[in-house]
């Protein structure tokens, strides 16, 4: 079977069964049932479960077997004892795929990786695809598609998220919702014991809803598998990656000064480098640029910065400098090409940051702007808002929305600081696309992730 | 886990054509004596061992020895100090001039070899001014590693205005890199220092981990 048929099996099943469905709440299996049951009505549910007759008013099945047609996928939540008996089954009825949440398999030690491989090698003889075990299940928004036991349905969107923790995934989950970013498709991988993180990477890159990948990784199982398939996606969509670990790297006894000096992060680092996989460093740095990636296009490094307040602009060409991202120079002459009727005039000096002083109301925001994206070295562009007396935040809001029609292929980020006074502005912002960060260094990390490097 | 042996070592560095100072191993004074004066003074004289990790720390190596009279004496004082320890022998190695860089690699349970680079001394010990790479790496990568050091600024001969032979750094880079993808028994190596100038890089001190 191709991967493509594989991966359909899995992210839109036509039938699926869950094996330890349960009416009983706060229960995994109450968690799978009642999200499945809330997805597309087009979609065939049964529940397995020997001791129910009936779960939410459907009838309860005692063994996988016994329902009648074909079963795309079928996601097991029984404890890992019984888990091997429940394999045999789906063979016997041969399923399309399964998913195995139980936990208690490789993630345990040497007992448990036994039972795993056992239940490993009679999946691939039989050739059906494994996701876990020790998950939470998949997701995939766009065909209203929850096989997991989120407390939440994700919003839809084009960010795919990939993690080897499903307790973290819930909780991103609600930070997006909250900031009406939304998914395409959402992995919690587990034990990867056969479908494993490049192989999910590798579907995502052909898959039309996801424009950013984003990655939460323990560990990597085949790391020559992972850096060929990530050289491969990053050439069409970018990976960013937040990776834990960090502390112990290194303090192992290692077996030259070369390895004490390559600590596990380090080597982590370096692959992910070598195949154009940004590493991020904290949850609100992945949060802020997947942001950016979903709703701006990338550029080159050539960043103008725009603002009325001068110490605003001031701080944001220090984090540029930090960052590497640069800033090129601008001059008067290259301004007044651009401004024929002279709105900004009035402004002292022009350069790259230009500091459009703090009176300034929304028509130099937009000559500003203007003058700035017309310029051929200018890639992309920070917005920076503070609030004075005179500044009205939301007629700069709707002006940056025409700029970026304007200019379509260069990114803008925007940083209206401030709390309720820019409230309603940034909300504006984003409805259109436009990212707004709180602070000077989000926004400049956020667009520093929209740069191309190198590779790409 | 133990250092291959010095013979072994030099086949494996000419196999890949990797370059390094003129040595050779003695087990007696005469014939090391002769070596020295072919390869003229100044020499260096330093124990192999496949088990002792750290040669110098157990007064194992005696540089800069200028004359008969002071190789006799480095060469006694080294058999006293290793007295009763399992060596190979004594080396006995020209000194070059240049820069020293540090080179090494280590073996990744999940991504296989990871090369390093840095410069030598205090630069790799006390700043860990290193750059990685994993396996395999071609020359253009190779230079990517050598110019991405915040040191790199030293080998390109700030305030001195001596630079050194950067395309010879990097064929040793690649041919390291090829040596570690082929040769799975090696999990580590340690080439500390490598001595560059305008005209060579070459291995100074070498230790292969098996």
């Amino acid at each position: 079977m191709s991967i493509l048929k594989t991966f359909d099996n899995i992210f839109d099943p036509k039938t699926v069964a869950i094996v330890g469905a349960s009416e009983e709440k706060g229960t995994v299996g109450f968690g799978l049932a009642s999200n499945l049951i809330k997805g597309s009505k087009k979609r065939n549910i049964y529940f397995v479960n020997p001791f129910d007759k009936e779960i939410f008013g459907e009838q309860a099945y005692d063994k996988v077997t016994d329902i009648k047609g074909k079963i795309d996928l079928v996601v097991i939540a029984v404890p890992a004892k019984i888990v091997l008996q429940i394999v045999k089954d789906c063979i016997s009825k041969k399923v399309g795929g399964v998913i195995i949440v139980s936990s208690g398999f490789g993630e345990l030690g040497e007992d448990g990786k036994k039972k795993e491989n056992e239940i490993v090698k009679l999946l691939r003889t039989a050739k059906i695809p494994l996701i876990g075990p020790n998950c939470l299940g998949v997701l995939n928004s766009r065909v209203d598609f929850n096989a997991s036991f989120a407390p939440i349905s994700p919003l839809k969107g084009n960010i795919a998220f990939l993690s080897q923790s499903g307790a973290l995934l819930n909780s991103l989950m609600d930070t997006m919702n909250a900031q009406g970013l939304g998914f395409s498709k959402l992995v919690s991988y587990g034990n990867e014991a056969d479908l494993d993180l490049s192989d999910f990477l590798l579907y995502l890159k052909d898959d039309k809803d996801t424009k950013v990948i984003c990655l939460y990784i323990e560990g990597i199982k085949d790391g020559h598998k992972f850096m060929e398939i990530a050289k491969e996606v990053t050439l069409k969509k970018p990976i960013l990656v937040i990776k834990s670990g960090r502390s112990s790297a290194g303090q192992k006894a290692a077996a030259t000064h070369t390895g004490s000096i390559a600590g596990d992060y380090q080597v982590y680092e370096t692959a992910f480098k070598q195949s154009g996989v940004v590493l991020v460093e904290t949850l609100e740095d992945l949060f802020d640029s997947a942001k950016a990636l979903v709703m701006q296009p990338r550029c080159t490094n050539g960043i103008g910065i725009v603002t009325n307040g001068g110490g605003a602009g001031v701080l944001t060409v220090d984090y540029c400098d930090i960052e590497g991202v640069v800033l090129p120079e601008i001059n008067e002459e290259d301004i007044k090409k651009i401004d024929k009727r002279g709105v900004l005039n009035s402004i002292p000096v022009k350069r790259n940051p230009l500091d459009l002083i703090g009176d300034a109301l929304p028509d130099r925001y937009c000559a500003g702007i203007n003058a700035f994206l017309a310029q051929e070295k200018i890639q992309g562009l920070i917005v920076i808002e503070t609030t004075q007396i005179m500044t009205e935040p939301l007629e700069n809001a709707k002006i940056i929305i025409e700029m970026k029609k304007k200019y379509p292929k260069k990114p803008i980020v925007c940083c209206f600081l401030g709390g309720d006074l820019v409230v309603e502005a940034t909300k504006l912002l984003e409805k259109n696309d436009i990212p707004n960060y709180s602070e000077l260094r989000r926004a400049v990390r956020a667009i520093k992730n929209l740069i191309k490097n190198e590779h790409e | 886990m133990e250092i291959l042996s010095f013979e072994e070592t030099k086949k494996l560095l000419a196999k890949y054509k990797i370059p390094h100072c003129e040595t050779e191993i003695f087990n007696f004074s005469d014939k090391a004596l002769v070596f020295a004066k072919k390869i003229g003074f100044p020499v260096v004289l330093k124990i192999h061992s496949r088990t002792i990790f750290h040669k110098s720390e157990i007064g194992g190596v005696k540089a800069n020895i200028q004359n008969e009279e002071e190789f006799m004496k480095a060469w006694n004082q080294i058999n006293e100090n290793t007295k009763g320890r399992n060596i190979e022998g004594i080396l006995v190695q020209e000194m070059l001039s240049g820069k020293e860089i540090a080179m090494g690699m280590k073996k990744d349970e999940q991504f296989g070899p990871v090369l390093m680079f840095g410069l030598g001394g205090i630069f790799i010990e006390v700043l860990k001014d290193v750059s990685f790479r994993i396996a395999p790496i071609d020359k253009a990568e190779a230079i990517k590693m050598i110019k991405e050091i915040k040191g790199y600024k030293i080998l390109e001969g700030y305030r001195t205005g001596e630079d050194v032979n950067v395309s010879k750094i990097a064929d040793i880079l690649v041919n390291l890199s090829k040596m570690s993808m082929k040769e799975e028994y090696i999990i580590g190596m340690d080439l500390n220092p490598v001595i560059v100038n305008k005209d060579y890089a070459k291995l100074a001190d070498f230790r292969i981990i098996i």
